[in-house]
């Protein structure tokens, strides 16, 4: 409880750190498949001529100023690509930041957002839709279907009837990528995504936060379970996100990503699993 | 639209002496024009907080209850505008309005204010120079839809 006290404190006198890595002009063309870790939930995959964007967090506040990142942002918007695809996994305010989608709102194609979504965006200058679950949207090749994970998809507390929460997969040129967004493990969510979409060659699954756990088992992976999840995925490879990215729970610092490396090692799972640093991008597939 | 039962405290000046108040929003009608354009943009009773915080016109209807040395029941309707300020209107917003505000007497009614954290809070005045208990006052208002 008083850890849980301090933690909400915290939330509120964080003070933002410059990035490890600084990401320049992110775009590989060495690369068939290549990531970027921007921070929290925020990844760049770049699959040969197409870039995807998820839960884009450009800013260092988010809540109407009330959580301040840990870590800066390690790329200027500007230097990033023409997204073809911005993916929204669910509505709370560190996954769907209304100023960083903002700051690029002319450089991205179409926003992609669980179904119920669009009620929560206002209106930017790009195309965006909501997506049922098992639907998939087709754009120039590539595929997005909406997959179903476990979580809470409203934003204001009080607005509790929403469901507007999804998982991602996307595909284009035979590269399937899965994006978890927040969820609780449910092994028949994840086992039903693997009979439905096939092989999957890179899972992006959140590992935290992971304590207060009675609380947030309910709604988040720990590193055990991302594994778990990860297995149930029957993924080629894994890379983490959502954690030491914000005061979000009674974590210590670096405690999700400590667990998973230990994991990984106990498990030998050698390099399927990679974890990035806030800034650093990990060519996947090269060409 | 329970939540639109959640009274807002106010204090009335400019009268006899300083009243108190308690003041309740309902919105029968609003466009907003900052919502993603592929939803309606029109919204009764409930509206979502970013469909008003992030730029609308708004019908307004408050009863209130004003007491000082007497107490006094009016109402105020008319015209509510909000534009946002910062985050799209989440972080802070702007409202100015006018219209009419009845009961003992009746009285042209003017209205402006700003709102933090989604709408939830905001600080409004309003000014009906004919209402002798309390011409001015200063609202504290909780929305939560």
């Amino acid at each position: 409880m008083r850890a849980t006290l301090f933690a909400l404190v915290c939330v509120a006198c964080v003070e933002t750190v410059p990035p490890p890595h600084r990401l320049g002009r992110p775009e590989r063309s060495d690369a068939h498949l290549a990531v970027s870790w921007i921070g929290h939930a925020t990844m760049l995959i770049q699959i040969d001529d197409r870039f995807v964007l998820t839960d884009p967090i450009l800013v260092d506040s988010i809540g109407g100023g009330v959580s301040r990142r840990k870590v800066g942002v390690p790329i200027d918007p500007r230097d990033l690509p023409p997204l073809d695809a911005v993916l929204i996994s669910h509505m709370h305010f560190d996954h769907l930041s209304l100023d960083s989608l903002g700051k690029i709102e002319h450089r991205v194609h179409r926003a992609y957002m669980p179904q119920g979504g669009l009620v929560y965006l206002s209106n930017m200058a790009f195309d965006a839709v909501d997506v049922r679950r098992w639907e998939t949207m087709e754009d120039r090749g590539m595929q997005i279907t909406a997959v179903p994970v476990d979580h809470v998809g409203n934003r204001y507390q009080l607005d509790t009837w929403m469901h507007s929460f999804t998982g991602w997969v996307v595909r284009y040129h035979g590269v399937t990528v899965y994006v978890s967004g927040d969820t609780a493990y449910t092994g028949a969510d994840f086992r039903a995504t693997r009979e439905r979409i096939g092989h999957i060659d890179l899972a992006l699954l959140a590992i935290a936060p992971i304590h207060p756990r009675n609380f947030m088992k309910a709604v988040h992976m720990d590193p055990d379970e991302a594994l778990a999840a990860f297995a149930d995925l029957g993924a080629d490879r894994m890379i983490p996100m959502h954690f030491d990215t914000f005061v979000d729970s009674t974590d210590k610092p670096h405690e999700a990503r400590d667990r998973l490396a230990f994991l990984a090692r106990e498990k030998k799972l050698g390099d399927r699993v990679r974890i990035l640093e806030i800034g650093q991008q990990a060519v996947v597939l090269p060409k | 639209m329970l939540a639109q039962g959640v009274p807002s405290p106010e204090v009335g000046v400019g009268g006899v002496s300083p009243a108190a108040g308690l003041r309740w929003q309902l919105t029968p009608l609003l466009y907003s024009f900052g919502l993603y354009r592929k939803l309606s943009p029109w919204r009764t009773f409930v509206v979502e907080p970013l469909t008003r915080q992030s730029g609308s016109l708004e019908l307004f209807f408050s009863p209130e209850f004003l007491s000082a040395r007497t107490s006094e029941w009016i109402a105020r309707t008319g015209i509510h505008a909000t534009f946002p300020l910062l985050e799209r209107g989440e972080k802070l917003a702007i409202t100015i309005g006018a219209g009419v505000c009845f009961g003992a007497e009746t009285s042209a009614d003017f209205e402006g204010g700003v709102s933090i954290l989604f709408g939830t809070f905001g600080l409004f005045f309003s000014y009906a120079p004919g209402v002798t208990l309390a011409p001015a006052t200063l609202s504290l208002r909780v929305r939560l839809f």
